[in-house]
């Protein structure tokens, strides 16, 4: 219908195509969606797929060989093509998905276009990058072969921060929990020092916690705790603090109808809180206790100012060692990967967590 | 009478929330065996002045006596005293992590300290009163609002109180499930339960209750036999109430 002259009757438009069918018309609509949709997986595969193969043609280690495979115009000529093909994915894709006549065409349609605009971005970035000192970046940060025989480090390094922050957060909890029901308490006195601690705590950076906590109470007041032990402690106190307010979210979150059913068969504050309230409110803080677990766990980060010995040391501090031996900075890379092989299964399950909730597990009965 | 030989004696009650002056010295005596109904418009402190009786509000002056305690002394055991008196809410307030047996047997458990075996045994036998045995498993988001007021009635009555205390429990019923709500209070009402309820429902009223309490503004403006005030209205208030809900 576009492109129709003012002068023509709109209701004559079939008219003027008489070599048309209607079943024509749809067979290609149905084609360009398809078109679309080949174009932009096309694009995008060439790119994610395509260079890694390139690149394993020359070969990902040593990093020169690296350079030059990311250099070479052959990877230029298909970053150039997948370009091409993934612009012309996602115009076709956008310009054709509103026409098409059932929900399978559009989708394909619409999936073209976006996977074809995802080549698009990526390709301009990597087209960028080829225009700077590629070989000094990749010399810098992509030497592979210097993590050869660093596989167990490693993984003791994942290890001790998985002990340092599962230590951090159950500290955290039990302290976050006690915090919590003072902070709600009705009495003043009682409130009062939970929520100073409260504040403190999340008030300041965790670095300055650790490094006022280590340097200026552990060390120097003498107390022979070890710098492990003393990380652990400092990150729960820490973790504590953001525990109790999400405890304190939660339990506030459960109807107050609950908490009057209780007191009226007899129950006290404690029972109350103990039978009623807590097992209602730990079901909903489980989603946002997680969350705070996965920013622990990265937070464990900072305890390099501590001094860790050598099989104490957790990701950060381990390939901060390694870049100081070697003056090369691929050790932070397998840092990164470290990090996200322990947050990554744990976001997940944050989110299962969250869809199970939402799903009315715990519903509140009677309280709306 | 001294308010020490009485049941439960509510005596120059006020009550304030901020500035809101909600109970304007109240006081009602409720005698052993009476179903006590009080109604309305709302706003009008019912609800505020049936939660004084066990203390879920406090007064902001004035008494509460039960069984010759007086309730607002700070040395009274408030827990020890609810154990004798039941509460009903509009809400249910079932606890919707138990099932229903445990919704009843809570209690018992920790507050009676009942053993398993017999918090079980009278548990079932009072959701069986109010004809719910075969739903002791199930929880309060599998029952119907009917049913689980009827839970709920039956948690109260577990602990065997002297006193029963109902607060509008039929207001957020669907209409065809109130009838079977208010049928196990009115068998409870037969078989002698000292009843105080706060309701909207007048057919209820009338048949059941002994006494009848009008409230308006925070104060009790009219009371007497249920019948003969439906029949015959004294105060001006009244007569207006009536005449807009029946």
């Amino acid at each position: 219908m576009t492109g129709t002259a003012a002068t023509v009757d709109p209701l004559a438009t079939d008219q003027t195509k008489p070599h048309r069918t209607l079943s024509d018309w749809y067979q290609d609509q149905t084609t360009l969606s398809l078109t679309a949709g080949v174009l932009g997986a096309t694009s995008l595969s060439l790119l994610v797929i395509g260079t890694p193969i390139l690149i394993t043609t020359f070969g990902w280690v040593p990093s020169e060989k690296l350079a030059e495979a990311i250099t070479s115009p052959a990877q230029g000529l298909l970053l150039w093509i997948s370009l091409g093909l993934g612009l012309t994915g996602a115009a076709l894709g956008w310009g054709t998905f509103r026409r098409m006549p059932n929900k399978a065409a559009r989708e394909t349609a619409v999936g073209g276009a976006v996977l074809g605009a995802q080549a698009v971005v990526l390709d301009v970035l990597f087209l960028w990058v080829r225009t700077g000192q590629v070989d000094v970046l990749v010399r810098q940060y992509f030497e592979f072969g210097l993590l050869a025989d660093q596989g167990p480090r490693f993984v003791r390094a994942a290890l001790n921060t998985l002990i340092l922050s599962l230590a951090g957060e159950t500290i955290g909890i039990v302290l976050g929990l006690v915090l919590a029901v003072f902070v709600l308490s009705r009495r003043r006195l009682v409130r009062a020092p939970a929520r100073l601690y409260i504040n403190f705590f999340r008030g300041t950076p965790l670095i300055w916690q650790l490094s006022f906590g280590w340097l200026g109470i552990v060390l120097a007041l003498g107390l022979g705790v070890g710098p492990y032990l003393a990380a652990m402690l400092i990150l729960g106190l820490n973790a504590g603090a953001y525990s109790a307010e999400i405890f304190r979210a939660g339990i506030e979150s459960i109807d107050r109808g609950q908490f009057e059913a209780a007191r009226s068969l007899g129950m006290s504050y404690g029972k109350a809180l103990r039978h009623v309230i807590l097992p209602q409110g730990v079901r909903r803080v489980i989603p946002p206790l997680t969350n705070e677990f996965v920013i622990l766990i990265k937070d464990t980060s900072l305890v390099f100012i501590l001094g860790l010995t050598f099989t104490q040391k957790e990701l950060l501090s381990t390939a901060r060692d390694l870049y100081a031996a070697t003056f090369n900075a691929t050790p932070w890379l397998a840092a990164a990967a470290g990090y996200l092989v322990i947050t990554l299964p744990m976001i997940r399950l944050v989110r299962m967590l969250e869809e199970r909730l939402r799903s009315g597990m715990t519903g509140i009965v009677g309280a709306q | 009478m001294s308010p020490h030989d009485g049941f439960l004696r509510v005596e120059q009650v006020h009550k304030w929330f901020g500035d809101l002056h909600v109970l304007r010295g109240i006081t009602v005596d409720v005698r052993p065996g009476e179903v006590i109904v009080l109604i309305g418009p709302s706003g009008s402190g019912k609800s505020t002045l049936l939660r004084t009786m066990n203390m879920l509000e406090e007064p902001t002056l004035g008494k509460v006596y039960f069984e010759g305690e007086d309730l607002t002394d700070v040395r009274v055991d408030l827990n020890m005293v609810r154990t004798r008196m039941g509460m009903v809410f509009q809400h249910f307030n079932l606890f919707p992590h138990k099932t229903a047996l445990a919704n009843v047997t809570l209690a018992l458990e920790t507050v009676l300290g009942l053993k398993g075996p017999d918090a079980n045994e009278r548990a079932l036998q009072q959701l069986g009163d109010v004809g719910l045995q075969d739903k002791a498993g199930s929880y309060p988001s599998q029952l119907s609002g009917g049913q689980q007021q009827r839970v709920a009635i039956a948690r109260a009555l577990a602990m065997q109180p002297k006193l029963m205390l109902f607060d509008e429990v039929t207001s957020a019923l669907d209409p065809e499930l109130i009838k079977e709500v208010l049928d196990v209070m009115a068998k409870l009402a037969s078989e002698g339960m000292t009843m105080v309820v706060v309701t909207h429902e007048m057919g209820f009223a009338r048949e059941v209750g002994s006494r009848m309490l009008f409230m308006d503004e925070g104060l009790v403006i009219e009371e007497g036999d249920p019948r003969e005030m439906f029949a015959e209205p004294q105060h001006p208030r009244t007569q207006e109430f009536f005449s807009q809900i029946l």
